[in-house]
Formats: C-alpha cells, sequence, structure tokens
C-alpha cells in the first residue's frame, strides 16, 4: 500500500502520455466488448432455438420461394405435428436507414408455433381479425415511439409484391419469452402480401413442429424426400442450424469478428508495451537510484508491472462502462436484421480481464529490465 | 577500529579482447567516524572504489569488509538489503525523483523498512531539520536550487541513520557558495552526528574539510595525507 502513491506519482509523469495509454485500452476494450455482444446476440438466437420445430427451405437457397402446397405435404409426413410458414417481405420504411425486419406470416399458426411471442389476448384477436393489421416487437415500438392503432406504411422492397406501398394498422406490440424471438421485427397477415404478389401461394420456408427432437433426422429427411426431383427440391434442418445458416449469410462472423478484435489488442498491446519502454527508459537514473538506495531488483518489478496494470486496467474500466452504455438496444436498435446486442456481465469480466492480460504482457518486458539494470552502468550513461 | 576494511582489490573490465585494470590491489582502512577525500586524475578509480564501497559494483579480485560484513560474497538481493541499511549515497547531479516533493524524496529509503507511517513522517522531518529545508517539505525539486536539492539529497542519504556516507562529487555542479555551504553540512554531519564520510572529489578545497585525503594514480594508491 505504501508504494501505491509512488506507483500513482510515476503514472502521472506525462500525463498525457498516460492519458492516451488509456485511451487507447479502452478503445481495444470498447471494441472488444462490441465485437463480442455481437457475436454473442448472433448465437443466443441459435442457442435458444426449439428442439422440436425444424424448418424447410428452398435446396437452392433461403433467398428462393416455394408454393405453399407444400404444405399438405409436409403435413402428411409422420411425426409432423403443427405447421405454419412465413415469407421475407424485405419492404422499407422511410428509406433503407430507418427499415426493419419484416415478415409476411400465416398468422394463427405461426402464433400458435412460437409460444415465444407474448401478445394480449385482445391484440391477439384483434390482429386475426384485421386483414392489413400488424404485430411489431417492443423494442421496434419504443425506437418508433409507435403505440397500438398507428398506421404504418411499407414501400414495397422487393419486385415480387407489386409496386403500390402497404399500409397497416398496429394491432399488437409483443413481447418476447426467449432469444429465438427478436423484438425489432414487424409480421403480418401472409394473404395481404399474397394478393398483391405477382407470383401467387408462395412461402419462403414451413416450420414444422415435430413430436420428439429424436425424430429430427428422420422427419426432415421424409420432408425433403418428398420433393426430391421436383422443382421445388427442399432442404429441411433444425430451426438452430437454420439461424446459424442464416447467420452464415453475414459471412465467417466468427473469423471475422474474432480477427479485428485481435488485430485491435495485439495493436493496443505494442501501444501500451512501448509506452511503458519509453517510460522506463526516460526514468533509467531514477531506478539506478533506487537500486542505489537498497530497492531490490523485485520490488522494482513489481512497481513497473503495477503501473503498467493500473494504466490498462483503468483504460478496461472506462471501456466497458463506454460499451455498457453505448451498446444496448435503446441506444443501437438494430432493426431485426441482426440479434439484439448488448454488453452483459460476461462482456465486462472478460473485457476487464483483457486489459489486465494487456497491461500484464506490456509491463513484463519493461519491468523485468528495470529490475536486471545494472546499477553502474546507469549512473555512468547519464553523468 | 576500522569500520571499512579494502584487501587487495582488484577491479578491471573486458573491453574487446584487452582487459581494462580500474583498481590494482587497493588496501585501505577506514576508521568509524572518519571523513576522507578520495582525489586523484579522471580514470584513476577513485568513482569505482566508492562503487564498490557503496555495494553498486563488485570487484573483480579481493575483499571489501564493511562493519564486519564480506560484502563482495552476498547475493544480490542481500546486497541490496545491506545497502538499504548501511549505505547513505549523495550524487554529484542530486538524482531526486522529479515527481516526488522533498518530503517524499526523503521518504523514499524508509519505504523499504518496517516504520509506521509516522514513524517515517518523524524521522523525514528530522532529516530535512538537519539539513536546514523543514519549510521546504512540498516543494518539487523543480522549485528549489541546486544548493537545496543537494540538502535535499543528503537528507535522503542520512535518513535511515546509515553506518557509512558516500559522496561522489557532491559539490561538482554547485557554485561556490552552496558548495561551501554542502561541505559545511557534510562536516557537521561527521563531526556532531559521528558519520563515517567517503567523498570523492576533484576539488582541493572540498577536499581540505576532510580528515584526510587519499590520492588514486592509475588504479593504485600515490599518498594519503592527514589534514591538521
Amino acid at each position: 500500500m505504501k508504494y501505491l502513491a509512488l506507483v500513482l506519482k510515476s503514472a502521472r509523469r506525462s500525463k498525457r502520455r498516460t492519458a492516451l495509454t488509456i485511451v487507447s485500452v479502452a478503445l481495444a476494450v470498447f471494441l472488444f466488448a462490441t465485437l463480442r455482444a455481437v457475436l454473442d446476440g448472433f448465437t443466443a438466437g441459435a442457442a435458444a432455438s426449439s428442439s422440436t420445430r425444424i424448418i424447410t427451405i428452398r435446396s437452392t437457397s433461403l433467398i428462393f420461394s416455394m408454393p405453399t402446397s407444400h404444405a399438405d405435404a409436409i403435413r402428411s409426413v409422420p411425426g409432423v405435428r403443427d405447421l405454419t410458414w412465413a415469407n421475407w417481405f424485405g419492404g422499407i420504411y422511410k428509406d433503407q436507414a430507418h427499415s426493419f425486419a419484416n415478415f409476411a406470416i400465416e398468422p394463427e399458426s405461426y402464433l400458435r408455433m412460437y409460444p415465444e411471442i407474448l401478445l394480449s389476448a385482445d391484440e391477439r384477436s384483434a390482429f386475426l381479425a384485421d386483414r392489413t393489421g400488424c404485430i411489431i416487437g417492443e423494442s421496434l415500438a419504443r425506437t418508433n415511439g409507435w403505440k397500438v392503432g398507428d398506421r404504418v406504411t411499407l414501400k414495397v422492397g422487393i419486385p415480387t409484391y407489386g409496386t403500390r406501398d402497404y399500409d397497416f394498422t398496429i394491432r399488437g406490440i409483443y413481447r418476447s419469452s426467449s432469444s429465438a424471438v427478436d423484438t425489432q421485427s414487424m409480421m403480418f397477415h401472409w394473404k395481404y402480401a399474397d394478393e398483391r404478389s405477382l407470383v401467387k401461394g408462395q412461402a419462403g420456408w414451413f416450420i414444422t413442429r415435430i413430436a420428439s427432437p429424436d425424430q429430427e433426422a428422420q422427419v426432415a429427411g421424409a420432408i425433403d424426400a418428398k420433393f426430391a426431383n421436383s422443382p421445388y427440391e427442399t432442404k429441411t434442418d433444425t430451426e438452430k442450424a437454420f439461424a446459424s445458416s442464416f447467420i452464415s449469410m453475414f459471412g465467417n462472423l466468427n473469423l471475422l469478428l474474432g480477427s479485428i478484435a485481435l488485430a485491435v489488442v495485439v495493436a493496443t498491446l505494442f501501444v501500451a508495451g512501448n509506452t511503458m519502454a519509453m517510460s522506463v527508459r526516460e526514468r533509467t537514473t531514477e531506478i539506478a537510484v533506487m537500486r542505489t538506495l537498497g530497492f531490490p531488483g523485485g520490488t522494482i518489478f513489481s512497481l513497473i508491472a503495477i503501473e503498467a496494470l493500473l494504466m490498462s486496467i483503468v483504460g478496461g474500466v472506462v471501456g466497458v462502462v463506454l460499451a455498457r452504455i453505448a451498446i444496448n438496444p435503446r441506444v443501437l436498435p438494430s432493426g431485426g436484421f441482426i440479434p439484439e446486442v448488448s454488453v452483459d456481465t460476461q462482456n465486462i469480466v472478460v473485457g476487464l480481464g483483457l486489459s489486465a492480460v494487456i497491461g500484464a504482457v506490456s509491463g513484463l518486458i519493461p519491468a523485468t529490465l528495470a529490475a536486471r539494470l545494472k546499477i553502474v552502468d546507469a549512473l555512468r550513461r547519464v553523468a | 577500529m576500522a569500520l571499512i576494511e579494502l584487501r587487495g582489490v582488484t577491479k578491471s573490465y573486458q573491453r574487446d579482447s584487452n582487459e581494462i585494470v580500474v583498481l590494482d590491489g587497493v588496501t585501505i582502512s577506514i576508521a568509524e567516524g572518519d571523513f576522507m577525500a578520495l582525489m586523484g586524475p579522471s580514470g584513476s578509480g577513485k568513482s569505482t572504489l566508492l562503487n564498490l564501497l557503496a555495494g553498486i559494483d563488485r570487484p573483480t579480485r579481493g575483499a571489501i569488509t564493511v562493519a564486519g560484513t564480506d560484502i563482495s560474497g552476498l547475493s544480490e538481493r542481500a546486497l541490496a538489503a545491506w545497502r538499504a541499511r548501511h549505505i547513505g549515497f549523495i550524487f554529484q547531479l542530486y538524482n531526486l525523483i522529479p515527481v516526488l516533493t522533498a518530503f517524499e524524496n526523503v521518504e523514499l529509503p524508509l519505504l523499504l523498512t518496517g516504520l509506521t507511517k509516522k514513524q517515517r513522517r518523524d524521522h523525514v522531518l528530522t532529516a530535512l531539520g538537519i539539513v536546514g529545508l523543514s519549510d521546504r517539505e512540498k516543494h518539487y525539486p523543480r522549485q528549489l536550487s541546486g544548493g537545496q536539492e543537494q540538502r535535499v539529497a543528503i537528507a535522503r542519504a542520512i535518513v535511515t541513520d546509515p553506518t557509512l556516507l558516500l559522496a561522489d562529487e557532491p559539490t561538482g555542479d554547485l557554485d561556490a557558495k552552496s558548495a561551501a555551504e554542502i561541505l559545511t553540512l557534510l562536516q557537521r554531519l561527521n563531526r556532531d552526528y559521528k558519520k563515517t564520510i567517503v567523498m570523492v572529489t576533484h576539488d582541493p578545497h572540498a577536499a581540505e574539510r576532510a580528515s584526510h585525503v587519499v590520492h588514486l594514480e592509475k588504479g593504485t594508491l600515490a599518498e594519503t595525507v592527514v589534514n591538521g
């Protein structure tokens, strides 16, 4: 404790340099926590996926649709308990910057399939009764200041759905009981889109409830076999695999974000290490004097290492606090295109741990050199 | 009885394939309470001898015994502890830590002891009082004159009440008036506080303040003069 004042005074020796080091570590930790939060957001949806829901898409790609007549064939497969479908509508609200995810759903069966979508009984019946009604997630409602009864107009984003704008009335604002369902999307009646669609009776994907998770491979195989060698061959997988394939449309996020985070951390490590090395080099005489006074090499090592650690941890605290404030759905809505992201406690702990590692590693070499300094040589250098 | 015994001390350095001998078989005894000045031309080995006495350098051959301890055989860690206990070092360029106040600079060696904060404070104020700088405890080195900085450095050297005070050209960077004050202070420490002092100097006037002067030439003892 008696050395703490000495460490703090040394750190304040060059205030600008110390501040810049703290800022660089803060920036690295901020980016790291943010990127981790994004990755966590993506994987949370997949992790929370139901094991009794399987998804059928076109074998070519998710972006191609298939006839809703597939529904009857899928229902006939043994082990299938329920079925619904949905389409990616791609409608544009105001402009691309204000857009959010919007889906055309078969309402009754969809709400049955996803009990995670929480609506009041009144909102549910109002939505089901209104062909141009829609439901929106609570985050989306909060972002746009919408309430039940408000009118929302979407421009057509995919030419298949015609050219005229679509008008909707908000009939319900849903909450979600699971990460599998985000609250930044809008859902409306599939029929409303279908009746204006240039190609009628198309579904983007079918969602099937199976009796038991053990039957997943068997039922999926049977569904795909039904449409084999047809113009609309299918690919059926678990909801988790579907969520993962959706994420994979963004590329290998783990590798991409991981590489960026690693590059930032390594760059910061060099910055912090260089700062400490410069700081120690400037203090060569002082260290030699302290050694002459009787300070053991181990104590000198500790003083330098603690200084580096302290600067880095302060940077880490600044970084995680900024990330916590800046990265949350209220401040940074994802529009439903990517899952909601927020910096959780685990991210904070990892961020602070990272700053400690940066501090420890950056201080290691300067502290070792200071501890091993030959007193006579150091004093002679400046005499 | 001799406080310091140097027996056949040799210090040499290897430069490329040549061995440079800086001290060559020096044997000296320094009594407790002595004030000895070390003189000699540049390269005569006087600073090297001082560094060996301080335990910040090691002899190539020979033995150095201070207060009964053969310091040439101590480990690095033991030597550091020994320095903290027995040596007070005064540098030519004062070498105060610029980010610490006068008080904190003087307190620095006491951090290595088991003294409480209050005990440390008492010791520091006593040391600053002896050098006449009680009113400068909160000043940083940049706020002090050269003479005042050197007095703070002397306070730092005496605060642990060391066995031996070593001064390397303590007046070399000072004007005549400040230099005279520092030498008077060293004399007072020797006379009133019975401190054993070894001082390296080029200045014959400074050397006159010592009780005797040892001259070194090319790493060997040339002559010893006792001041009247």
